[in-house]
């Protein structure tokens, strides 16, 4: 039994102790999240290895959760001093650790968790200061930092009103999600006369995706304690109850442990510190229901009551537990309470908000790179919690919005990155802060499916008392499924809205009152997704089955069915595969070659292992067919139509809409200003992507089906729209691309020898124009495709050193993630974060490139930080060459004539939702009318002009037959691992020689075997069949 | 603090109050009604069912009428568009999950929640979806439970377990799947349930009801071969003209035996006539156990919600019981022998009907022990169902008198309606019995009256008799905690109905507090108006055992009127 002077003392020499240079250990991550990962083997294996080093003296201990859950298990080596903390552990790796840095004195630096990486950096940790630093089952590491000094110097030095003072002068909030005043909240349970009172610390942590209280109980369950027996002394209670969820069993042994140590010492039970207080902590386990987190519900949990809540008034604080006065707060504000009765309550304010000071724990959770906890004072933005912290979204995907406050909360869409969170402020935006729960989700994610986990989850754990909860989740749940079923009706949205508020109007507890918000939030952020759902029956995250045949198909923008070609593929039948893309998209081959294939970030079989390698088969498919069917199958032409059909332009739009006319019977005409046929696929696209013979065997399907291709004739100089008319053309699809390239403005660009524009010098390498750029330095300005194409050419035409200048950071470019990955290996140098400003030239050749360092501002409306430049950073890169690729727009040459087909201000073709424009007769689409996208993008206009321009003649609009296909499994599932067959490619040394096509495409088998890991997604009913 | 009065403002107008008044109450003050479904006074106060919600300015949330105290300073408005708003929704949010059956659901009349859709105005229920499943619960003669009828209001919830303290029913469950079942049984015969019926009073829709058998006793009236006798219980007189004129308090008596001559019943008795011969054997009993030391304290046997739950929660106990016979039960073995000796029937062709207060009462007549003896048990309710059906105008008739034999009744009779009424009438007639004095002061105020218990201490010819009276089962529970702390009674009256049968499971709904008093100013005024008050002094009694019993506690007596209990496991 230790009195006060007696801690202080102790606390000392355990401080010495436990911090001794000469106290080398091994500590093993043994958090819930290090176990599920696997530390229980580590740690067998760690025993074993030192015993067989020969290391026995050696002590290994173990410790609670880091905060980084992503790199567990987790092993550190606290050597001279100093903590090496090796992550992604497994025994294997964990015994080649051991023997390197201890027997060997190498560290292994790959495998080292960066302690001064942001996500430590920038982390403020008060209440996980402990945790994943000190082992939790032992009170001595408890006490050397610190532990039980904040009682003691409460017990010295305060009285009770003095104690609650303090804390009210912190503005200590309630970290549970209300915020309510914790000091106020002692103030008025210290008033009562009860003579019993209770303190009841809430650990029943139920929101999905949170475990911010669970890894505080596992990692420093002292502080908790701690901050118990100061709340008990400040109200004048003795008794303490954990309300601890069964679910965490390691969480109970170490408090329980940790309790019997406390009581051991003096710290805890009778006369506490020989101060006369006693203060004894008892353990309930809650069974697992959500409701029992709301205060009064978890009282009646207690009492051993059924877990309901009961009206207030009167609060808890008035008539709580058995009827006394009761305070109730949650494990990490009570965890709080200890580091400011010691430091006081202006150090604490003076970390986080004014009116929400000191920090808050978030558990990072769903697609997010870094999962795991992190502490950040109040205020942080969502936007650095995580971005810079958490390192982005998983495999780099676009953030889509993030989830506060669980079930009860709502989404921060991706325009809200940079509020401040606290309590207010969340708010405001419809969320809550909760407990700490955050969900970070991506494009991947259906917020109308989203909205339907929370109802349901809240549906099922309403306790049933009050009606709104008990029956309005249940109705709201049954709306969203009918949504996402596409049975939605619009006059739902507003059904759903008028639920909302109403349920959290009427409901009894917390629980109803907030079960609405995911729902509220989703529509108010997201309103556009549920028209998706229900006016187009789509989900654009593949994510509502019954609304698509398989999410590929359906993430698919040419709505290609994929698991039946790659069925066909399977089965040997490689025509049968290209028509049935064909039937959906013409351009086979060169899809199979340059599509940056949306259907694979849906497929399914990423959850296995890696998504299936669809353009890879398709090309496959396009690739046999030409080389041992002797070519492409011709579609047959449905009965003549008497009239003629002009497309302006031959690029993916042109193309497409002219082979659907075409089919349907309709006389096409397509103009096209150059010599090649393509457009960009001709022109823009490098031949090391698609060679320019390919491309025009696929362009022959459309002339053998009689579309009548007339090139070197340009719209507005060699012949004008009226000249069309009158020709006879009953409609016009003006499929122009945007050529020209946007104007960079850089000081010093104009009339300089050595400055081009990408567009021009792609143009000009794909007519068989030779520029001599051997041995030159050359900065292409830009990050998106086009300053890819042009970085890879200059590679082969022999450049020195080719640089990609640009703005934003790397994971920020719009280029396609698999060309960036190409051009560096091909060693293009990409400088991200640099801003062009001025072209410094030499007897008019371009010798520098002047840009100033740009650092990320706040979050912009794309999610990516805006490029904010650094004062007096000027760097200057040597260089011959500057072409510059920022952007495209459209040539406005076909307006020469007696029509004028109007604009708008981004200068891109005006149209309406038919594709028509201001004249009745002339339709736009692809790049003129979207401005630059994909070739896919561009198909799928193509295609909807063609449907459209036929029913503006007269026709039915179907451009697609339809047949109904029998799905059925014609062989095993693939379910255990295996990676996707990688693309075969050429050399390094062969890309530098020339312009020879970099992938090589599958074999036969390949493609088979990759064809084999489809999981058929589009058979509903494999078991039966199986 | 109790007492502080507070200044609020409803709807505009002001209002001082005791702080702490609910909301519900201090509207009412000011005639505004606020509309309530689970609401039950004093007996359920959990602000379930979301209707009576108010808008309280300056808070972001409704808050639930009946259960939200005032304080100083707050603005309530009962009236406003969000208040409407959600109501309704509520309401359509109960209605979107019940099975709605009105024209044919037992409930059609009574159902507050039929009620008050019609008040809203509620036109179209928005909702489609899973509607609650679950099989009706016929499972014993008295009671019928239809969850999906059920709004978990959980008025039976809290009168099962706060009044009856019987726990038989209970909230199982959570979010949609929550329902009101047996605790731990699949049906409620498996359950503790005494079957007294108090869940049926105050069920708002059809989900708990009395199982009808209102068809069969048509059956046996329009069998020619049968003939069907009636008893009507003494607290049916005093409630059954509810059903029709609205009015609680009159007095029926007359009018009810010529709607029963009318729907042709053969003969029309009393049981109000062995209620006068329970008292016989009972002060009998009584008096024979002070004498010869039996087991005391004595407890009356009337109440079948009584007993079952004695047997169920107090089978150590159950010595102390009474061996009579209930009335109706001593009435069903007379009917089979006395009345068969002095009338032209054969026993095949005897049905023998009850009008009872009580729905445990139709329990009692299948017991092992008496089975037969009573055919078919009818409640206040039913009997009201058959005069509407069969179409005369109740308040319209003449008055009509009881068939004579077992026809005549004295005032003591009339009293077993009421909670002490037992008592009341074995003390008349016990005291004379031993004295063999004149009993000058007939009423016992100390027994009287809704008191949760109450004592008397009765000197009779030297002996303090010490009596208690308990009505409700969990003071019947009280009773046995003063028992067990060693205080001691001579003889307890214990009725399982609060009120006693004036306040049975069987009567007309909606009784208040004050239709129940009205129930026993009538009951007392029968009692009062009556040459005869004493059980001992009914000259048809007399003639029973001079012509046929020969004398109290005889061995014919005790075949016919008396039996035992077991013990009732679980």
């Amino acid at each position: 039994m230790l009195n006060i002077k007696e801690l202080e003392s102790i606390q000392k020499d355990l401080y010495n102790e436990y911090s001794d240079i000469k106290k080398d250990r091994i500590i093993i991550g043994m958090g819930t999240c290090g176990i599920a990962a696997g530390a229980e083997e580590i740690l067998t294996a760690v025993k074993k290895e030192i015993k067989k080093l020969g290391l026995n003296n050696l002590e290994i201990s173990i410790t609670g959760c880091l905060g980084i859950c992503a790199e567990e298990p987790i092993m550190e080596i606290r050597t001279d001093n100093k903590r090496f903390i090796y992550g992604n552990l497994n025994p294997e790796k964990a015994r080649a650790v051991l023997k390197s840095h201890l027997v060997e004195g190498n560290i292994i630096n790959r495998w080292l968790i960066d302690q001064n990486s942001d996500f430590f950096n920038k982390q403020e940790r008060i209440v996980l200061r402990n945790c994943g630093n000190i082992n939790p089952e032992n009170i001595e590491e408890t006490i050397a930092n610190s532990g039980y000094l904040g009682l003691a110097e409460t017990l010295k030095n305060f009285s009770p009103a003095e104690v609650i003072k303090i804390i009210k002068d912190a503005k200590l909030r309630g970290r549970g999600g209300a915020g309510f005043p914790t000091g106020l909240k002692w103030e008025i349970a210290a008033k009562s006369n009860d003579r019993e009172k209770y303190v009841i610390c809430n650990a029943d942590e139920g929101d999905p995706g949170a475990f911010m209280d669970r890894s505080i109980l596992e990692g420093d369950p002292h502080r908790l304690l701690e901050g118990m027996a100061i709340a008990g002394y400040a109200i004048g209670a003795s008794i303490g109850f954990i309300y601890c969820r069964a679910e965490y069993p390691l969480a109970i042994k170490r408090l329980k442990n940790a309790i019997k140590e406390a009581e051991e010492m003096g710290l805890l039970g009778e006369n506490i510190l020989e101060s006369g207080y006693d203060f004894k902590i008892n353990i309930r386990l809650g069974a697992g229901a959500f409701v029992c987190g709301e205060e009064t519900s978890l009282i009646a949990s207690i009492e051993g009551k059924r877990g309901e809540p009961r009206s207030k008034p009167p609060f808890p604080v008035e008539s709580g537990l058995f009827g006394k006065a009761t305070v109730i707060n949650n494990v990490e504000t009570l965890s709080n309470v200890p580091e400011i009765m010691r430091n006081g309550s202006e150090w604490f304010k003076s970390i986080g908000t004014e009116a929400s000071p000191g920090t808050k724990v978030f558990a990072l959770a769903g697609k997010i790179k870094t999962n795991g906890l992190v502490e950040v004072p109040m205020g942080t933005t969502p936007g650095e919690i995580i971005f810079d912290i958490c390192g982005g979204l998983e495999k780099d995907a676009e953030f889509k919005a993030a989830q506060t406050g669980g079930p009860s909360g709502g989404c921060i869409p991706i325009e809200h990155l940079n509020v401040p969170i606290d309590y207010d402020s969340l708010k405001e935006l419809g969320t809550i802060m909760g407990s700490g729960g955050l969900i970070v989700m991506d494009e991947q994610t259906c917020m109308v499916d989203l909205a339907k986990y929370f109802i349901d989850f809240c549906k099922d754990e309403s306790c049933g008392q009050c009606t709104s909860c008990r029956i309005g989740t249940t109705r709201m749940l049954e709306i969203l499924e009918k949504i996402s079923e596409g049975r939605g009706e619009k006059k739902d949205i507003d059904l759903l809205l008028e639920m909302g508020e109403v349920i959290k109007d009427s409901s009894f507890c917390g629980l109803g009152q907030s079960a609405p918000n995911p729902v509220l939030s989703t529509i108010r952020y997201f309103k556009d997704e549920y028209l998706d759902h229900i006016e187009n029956h789509h989900c654009d995250s593949s994510v509502c089955a019954s609304l698509f045949t398989s999410p590929c198909q359906n993430a698919c923008p040419a709505n290609v069915d994929i698991p039946l070609y790659i069925d066909s593929i399977r089965q040997g039948d490689y025509k049968r595969a290209y028509q049935i893309i064909q039937s959906e998209n013409p351009l086979v081959l060169v899809c199979g070659r340059v599509c940056y294939n949306l259907c694979e970030n849906a497929c399914n079989r990423d959850g296995i292992d890696e998504s299936l390698a669809i353009r890879e088969l398709k090309r496959f498919a396009s690739d046999y067919l030409l080389k041992d069917e002797g070519g492409f199958p011709i579609p047959e032409v449905e009965a003549e139509i008497d009239k003629k059909i002009a497309i302006i332009g031959s690029g993916p739009s042109g193309l497409t809409a002219a082979f659907y006319l075409r089919k349907k019977g309709y006389q096409v005409t397509i103009f096209e200003a150059e010599t090649e046929v393509g457009g960009m696929l001709a022109l823009g696209i490098p031949e090391y992507r698609l060679p320019k013979d390919l491309l025009n065997e696929e362009i022959g399907v459309l002339t053998a089906m009689g579309v009548e291709i007339v090139v070197n004739t340009k719209v507005g100089e060699d012949i004008l729209i009226e000249d069309l008319r009158e020709e006879g053309f009953w409609a016009v699809y003006m499929a122009v691309g945007a050529q020209k390239d946007r104007q960079l403005n850089i000081e010093g660009s104009e009339g300089v020898e050595g400055y081009y524009s990408a567009l021009d010098v792609l143009k000009d390498l794909n007519q068989g124009h030779e520029f001599d750029f051997k041995d030159k330095k050359i900065s292409v300005i830009g990050g998106g495709n086009a300053a890819i194409d042009t970085a890879r050419n200059m590679i082969r035409l022999g450049a020195d050193e080719v640089n990609i200048i640009y703005r934003r950071s790397k994971s920020d470019m719009p280029a396609h993630k698999d060309e960036i990955k190409e051009a560096e290996y091909e060693k293009v140098n990409i400088y991200s974060q640099l801003n062009p400003h001025r072209i410094h030239s030499e007897n008019n050749k371009v010798i520098k490139l002047e840009c100033s360092k740009v650092k990320g501002g706040k979050f912009d409306k794309s999610g990516r930080r805006k490029p904010v430049e650094i004062e007096d950073s000027k760097v200057m890169i040597d260089t011959d060459i500057v072409i510059s690729a920022v952007g495209q727009e459209v040539e406005e040459y076909f307006n020469n004539g007696k029509f004028e087909v109007k604009l708008t201000n981004d200068n891109l073709i005006k149209t309406e939702e038919d594709f028509s424009t201001n004249i009745d007769w002339i339709f736009a689409g692809g790049d003129c009318v979207s401005g630059p996208s994909t070739v896919v993008e561009s198909i799928q206009q193509g295609k909807k002009a063609a449907s459209e321009i036929d029913k503006y003649l007269g026709g039915n609009g179907i451009v697609v037959n339809k047949e109904e296909v029998e799905r059925i499994i014609s062989g095993p599932i693939l379910e255990e691992q295996k990676s996707r067959i990688k693309m075969p490619t050429i050399l390094l040394s062969e890309r530098k020689r020339g312009f020879k096509e970099v992938e090589k495409g599958y074999s036969l088998d390949q493609a088979v075997e990759e064809a084999s890991r489809c999981l058929r997604c589009d058979v509903k009913e494999k078991e039966e069949v199986i | 603090m109790e007492n502080k009065l507070v200044n609020i403002e409803i709807d505009g107008e002001n209002l001082e109050v005791e702080a702490g008044t609910s909301i519900l109450d201090a509207a009412k003050m000011l005639n505004k009604n606020i509309p309530t479904l689970c609401y039950l006074e004093e007996k359920n106060l959990i602000g379930s069912c979301r209707i009576c919600l108010v808008e309280i300015e300056n808070t972001d949330k409704l808050a639930a009428s009946c259960i939200t105290p005032v304080s100083d300073g707050l603005k309530i408005k009962t009236n406003s568009s969000r208040v409407r708003k959600n109501r309704k929704m509520n309401l359509e949010f109960l209605l979107s999950d019940h099975n709605i059956e009105c024209p044919s659901c037992i409930s059609n009349e009574s159902c507050e929640l039929r009620e008050i859709a019609e008040e809203f105005g509620v036109r179209e229920v928005r909702f489609e979806g899973k509607k609650s499943s679950y099989k009706m619960d016929e499972s014993t003669p008295s009671i019928f439970r239809d969850p999906e009828k059920c709004i978990l209001c959980r008025r039976c919830e809290s009168v099962c377990s706060d009044i009856q303290s019987v726990e038989a029913v209970q909230v199982f469950g959570r979010g949609f799947e929550t329902v009101i079942k047996p605790s731990f049984y699949d049906n409620l015969a498996d359950s503790p349930c005494v079957l007294c019926g108090q869940c049926t009073l105050v069920c708002p829709t059809g989900a708990l009801r009395e199982k009808e058998y209102i068809n069969e006793v048509w059956q046996a009236l329009d069998d020619p071969e049968k003939h069907v006798i009636v008893q009507t219980a003494p607290a049916v007189r005093v409630a059954l003209s509810e059903a029709f004129s609205g009015k609680s308090g009159e007095i029926c008596t007359e009018k009810m035996v010529t709607a029963l001559r009318k729907l042709g019943f053969d003969k029309v008795f009393d049981t109000n006539f062995t209620a006068d011969l329970t008292i016989i054997e009972e002060a009998n009993e009584l008096i024979e156990r002070v004498e010869q030391g039996g087991k005391l304290p004595l407890f009356t046997s009337c109440s079948p919600g009584w007993i079952n739950f004695i047997e169920e929660y107090y089978p150590d106990y159950l010595d102390n019981l009474s061996s009579c016979k209930s009335p109706q039960q001593m009435f069903g073995a007379l009917a089979h022998s006395y009345y068969l000796d002095n009338a032209e029937v054969e026993e095949k062709d005897l049905v023998v009907v009850s009008i009872m207060p009580c729905t445990a009462k139709k329990f009692e007549a299948q017991r092992d022990e008496m089975a037969g003896d009573v055919d078919y048990v009818l409640t206040t309710r039913e009997l009201a169902q058959m005069i509407k059906e069969a179409g005369f105008s109740f308040e319209n008739l003449e008055d009509g008198n009881f068939d004579q034999l077992m026809g005549n009744s004295t005032g003591a009779a009339a009293i077993f309606a009421s909670t002490g009424g037992v008592m009341e009438a074995a003390i008349r007639t016990a005291y004379e019995k031993i004295t063999g004095e004149e009993l000058k002061e007939v009423n016992i105020e100390s027994v009287r009256g809704f008191d949760q218990i109450k004592k008397a201490t009765v000197n009779i010819g030297g002996l303090e008799v010490k009596a208690a009276v308990a009505h409700g089962l969990s003071n019947a529970r009280k009773v046995f905690e003063m028992i067990e702390e060693g205080e001691v009674f001579h003889f307890i009256e214990f009725m399982a109905c609060p009120g006693g049968c004036l306040g049975g499971g069987g009567q007309p709904l909606f009784a208040d507090k004050e239709v129940l008093n009205n129930r026993m100013k009538a009951i007392y005024e029968i009692d009062e108006n009556k040459q005869i008050r004493k059980s001992h002094e009914n000259p048809d009694i007399k003639k029973l055992y001079d012509n046929y019993l020969d004398h109290p506690g005889s061995e014919l007596a005790h075949k016919l009127l008396h039996t035992e209990y077991q013990p009732k496991r679980f």
